[in-house]
């Protein structure tokens, strides 16, 4: 118990110096713009250039990476004046938020600074997406990342298996996955060490699944438990607190990750959001990315070896046509995708997770993910 | 001290008679004096008309005052006064009770008086629709002033003078009384006050005072106290002239061969050139002219067309001048934007020198007031600065702003925008079409000039008009970032601590300072105050006064 008080002081106090040391920089910012203005000189802040442009795969690490390149938002530039402007708001907002120890929705953010300028025709913010894009600059000119200045996207995702989490912003609360119940846990937006610690997990791997239905199938066979597993459903393209919490599975404690997803150009695309982080986050891709990732499938050869060909579709005109972009990516060039691609193409057809129930309902929890987790089946 | 009047009696020398009373009442149409509020309009011109020449001929800064009075139904009374030379006993008969009583249809000198029929025509229609003579008060500089009722005999062509009285108060100056039933006035685009408004563009050195049947007052002031550079009499070149008037012009020379008469009384006519229109002619060039025949007028005028002559002289035009047109119409249209042209003396036809003016009017008050909402083009069209008022749609002029592409000047469409284009033709000899002289012929040389004068203010408006678009627009983007500034000004507040209405007023000055408003700004302004002529623009009511202010001027100069 002693122990653990410390432990928790010393939490604390983490926490609370993450909020000044983002703060202090954010002041940083604010005092060089008002040294500019007392200047008499433009007002300029810099933040990272993005966009594919400046976005480049690091080989050695295996992550996607922000450039170098930065951009200047000036007020004078009539281009950049109103978000010049909402810039100065976010971040006079998150100081406040920073300093009273507060977090707020993206969503909440944008209402509370929504109000009319002027004459009322102009708004301060027209939609969210101008507040959304505005943050991202801010995350950038502040060298953080959004939960650090105590924002945060919608939560998606869901947790289950054999692993204590403890919410250190709620009492507290200690509790183990596999109490929770077959809905699991909800994965919040801001899965921050600081607010969200590990405390234990007996599980050998992370295995990440593209569908809800897939996730409920797997806490319905109980292969969690069998196979000493931690599932995360991730419905979809992975929010950022689900990213960010297989991110720190894969770091903190260790665990390999296997992405399990439908066999088409979006699975795929998930799959190496996984491993390598995404074009739009690229300059977090060190909080995000978890670059020893392995997919598991489904694949081509799943269709051959599990005798599913009359269960797959038809490729769409719009699958062909990004699978074949995605075999110039930096990160497939190796052959097993390169094959993987190609077959896709030349077969013109994709499979589904789902498909698997072709065969049984437990067929993927009995046959399917063990033979290929055993078997390291795996594409790189 | 003074320039030197030229008197009265001087003038009335220059007199002539013809008998066309008569021809008056079967040829009213040709006179202008048809159509019930054109007739009204055509009196009111002949007499302002009289009254600028006379004034000018005698060098006298003129002020004239028009009053229509409303007698009754389609009966009306016009008075018309000004400060003229005057007019002796000798010389009132013939201004007001001889029909043709001048020479102007025979001289070749750039005037005003080219349509209608002057003074004594309002005398003749007023007789003939209300049966009552015409009143004159007139007095000249010297002697005292007179009074007096005129009518014409219709068949002798002759004044009948009643009632001559002597005035006893000083007067110097005309002013004729003259009553007119089967006429209407209205406050349209033809009548007396759009008539007076235009005169008094064109002749800024006018002062012009109206009083309307129902009341309306206009004042149209003297913007300059300069009187124009009288026009010389000028000698008809030999390749503008027919061979009707070469007959007209043989019976009024006072040479006494036809060799002196063509070698005196024409423009560019040497000795050598008269040599080669002996040879050219059957008859002997030492007949006396006022016998030449018809026949032998033809061979003349078949021989100019077979000699180079130099080109005509040009010096005998009169123009308004730019700034002077320019000072006018800021006066009396209240545009935003004036542009102006005086062009270089051309010849139509080969034998007539002529001169085009352009102004264009843009913004405020230019143009008229359209069907709708706003302002849509006003084309005013002078010739020899008399406004032509009527068949506005035909002729030279009109057909000239027709066919400029306006769109290329930003003009989209230009029955919507307040837009005036001033045109003055000068010329000795205007090529009206048709008797009621109200629209000028589309000669080639005419066409081109008025194109090529038209584009330049086009092009000049056009910058003015994207200058005001983009000061606009900086003004649009100025208050962009104003609206911006507050927002900023208290985020950096909260987070540094710096005063607002600090950061404010730094910004604002940025913000200024990056449009480069205040510049801007200055330089429209200087602009429009700059001053465009050093002459006087208050009028001046005494002459002395008036004149030694003008000898100034014109030595500052």
């Amino acid at each position: 118990m002693v122990k653990k008080k410390t432990k928790k002081k010393t939490q604390k106090k983490t926490n609370k110096d993450n909020a000044e040391k983002v703060a202090s920089k954010i002041e940083k910012i604010s005092k060089e713009i008002v040294s500019q203005i007392k200047k008499e000189e433009s007002p300029t802040f810099l933040t990272s250039q993005r966009g594919r442009s400046n976005v480049e795969f690091d080989e050695k690490k295996g992550v996607l990476q922000l450039g170098e390149k930065m951009t200047s938002r000036n007020f004078l530039n009539l281009g950049h004046a109103k978000k010049f402007m909402q810039t100065t708001l976010v971040a006079s907002k998150t100081f406040d938020y920073l300093k009273k120890n507060k977090t707020a929705s993206i969503r909440e953010i944008y209402y509370e600074l929504k109000h009319s300028l002027g004459s009322g025709k102009e708004n301060t913010f027209e939609d969210q997406t101008e507040s959304d894009s505005v943050i991202v600059d801010l995350e950038h000119s502040a060298e953080t990342i959004r939960e650090k200045l105590n924002l945060h996207a919608n939560p998606k995702g869901a947790l289950y298996g054999d692993i204590t989490l403890k919410d250190k912003m709620h009492n507290n609360d200690t509790f183990n996955m596999l109490q929770l119940g077959r809905g699991g846990w909800s994965i919040m937006s801001r899965m921050e060490p600081e607010e969200i610690e590990i405390v234990k997990t007996n599980a050998k791997y992370v295995l990440v699944i593209e569908t809800s239905a897939m996730y409920e199938r797997l806490v319905e066979e109980d292969f969690a438990k069998k196979n000493k597993a931690i599932l995360v459903g991730v419905g979809g393209q992975a929010a950022r607190g689900a990213r960010r919490l297989i991110h720190r599975l894969y770091k903190e404690e260790n665990l390999p990750v296997y992405v399990f997803t439908d066999g088409d150009p979006y699975g795929w695309y998930i799959y190496s959001v996984i491993k390598q982080g995404s074009m739009a986050l690229a300059a977090h891709s060190g909080f995000l990315a978890c670059p020893k990732a392995k997919y598991i499938g489904m694949t081509i050869e799943d269709i051959h070896d599990y005798e599913l060909k009359e269960v797959t579709e038809k490729m769409k005109v719009g699958d062909v046509k990004r699978a074949k972009e995605m075999l110039n990516y930096a990160w497939f060039q190796n052959k097993p995708w390169q094959d993987e691609l190609k077959r896709s193409i030349k077969e013109g057809v994709r499979i589904e997770q789902q498909a698997l129930a072709n065969k049984s309902l437990e067929f993927v929890a009995e046959t399917y993910l063990p033979e290929k987790i055993n078997g390291k089946k795996f594409l790189p | 001290m003074a320039m030197e009047h030229i008197q009265a009696e001087e003038l009335a020398k220059e007199f002539k008679e013809h008998s066309v009373a008569e021809f008056f009442k079967k040829n009213k149409q040709m006179l202008g004096l048809y159509g019930k509020i054109r007739t009204m309009t055509t009196i009111v011109h002949e007499y302002v008309t009289n009254s600028l020449d006379a004034c000018e001929e005698s060098n006298i800064l003129p002020n004239i005052e028009v009053q229509i009075k409303e007698l009754g139904n389609e009966y009306y009374e016009i008075i018309v006064t000004d400060n003229g030379p005057g007019l002796t006993e000798k010389t009132v008969g013939k201004a007001f009770g001889q029909l043709l009583a001048g020479t102007k249809f025979h001289r070749m000198i750039q005037m005003r008086g080219q349509q209608g029929i002057g003074a004594s025509g309002g005398t003749m229609l007023s007789q003939m629709t209300t049966g009552k003579a015409v009143k004159v008060l007139t007095g000249t500089e010297k002697g005292k002033a007179i009074s007096l009722e005129i009518t014409i005999d219709p068949k002798k062509n002759v004044p009948k003078i009643t009632n001559m009285q002597t005035v006893e108060r000083k007067f110097q100056g005309t002013k004729v009384q003259a009553k007119f039933k089967d006429v209407i006035y209205r406050d349209s685009s033809t009548g007396p006050l759009e008539y007076l408004r235009r005169t008094a563009i064109a002749n800024p050195h006018a002062r012009i005072k109206f009083k309307g049947p129902k009341g309306q007052k206009a004042l149209f002031k003297r913007t300059i106290k300069i009187i124009p550079k009288k026009a010389k009499e000028m000698k008809p070149h030999p390749h503008g002239v027919t061979v009707d008037e070469l007959i007209s012009m043989s019976k009024y020379t006072d040479a006494k061969k036809v060799a002196s008469f063509l070698k005196n009384d024409f423009d560019r006519t040497g000795s050598t050139s008269i040599e080669k229109i002996e040879k050219k002619v059957k008859f002997d060039l030492n007949k006396d002219p006022k016998q030449l025949s018809w026949q032998e007028s033809e061979e003349i005028i078949k021989a100019f067309k077979k000699i180079d002559f130099i080109a005509p002289n040009t010096d005998g035009l009169s123009p308004i001048g730019e700034n002077r047109i320019k000072k006018s119409l800021n006066a009396i249209v209240a545009p935003e934007f004036v542009h102006t042209i005086t062009r270089k003396p051309k010849v139509y036809a080969g034998g007539f020198p002529f001169q085009i003016e352009v102004g264009i009017a843009y913004g405020g008050n230019a143009g008229k007031k359209a069907d709708g909402e706003g302002r849509s083009l006003e084309i005013m069209r002078f010739a020899n600065r008399a406004p032509l008022l009527f068949d506005a749609g035909s002729g030279a002029i009109s057909k000239a702003v027709q066919s400029v592409e306006w769109k290329r000047y930003g003009v989209r469409d230009l029955d919507s925008i307040p837009l005036t284009v001033f045109v003055n033709f000068i010329s000795a000899h205007v090529p009206y079409m048709g008797a009621g002289k109200q629209a000028i012929a589309d000669e080639d040389e005419i066409m081109e000039e008025l194109r090529l004068s038209l584009m330049d203010c086009g092009r000049k408006t056009a910058t003015y008009i994207k200058r005001k678009l983009r000061e606009k627009e900086r003004l649009m983007q100025q208050d962009m970032f104003y609206k911006y500034i507050p927002e900023i000004a208290r985020a950096l507040k909260n987070i540094t601590g710096e005063k607002e209405e600090f950061l404010t007023t730094k910004l604002e000055k940025l913000v200024k300072e990056k449009l480069g408003l205040e510049k801007l700004q200055e330089n429209l302004k200087q602009e429009e105050t700059e001053p465009l002529e050093n002459e006087v623009i208050e009028e001046v009511e005494t002459s002395g006064e008036k004149e030694d202010k003008e000898k100034n001027t014109k030595e500052n100069k």
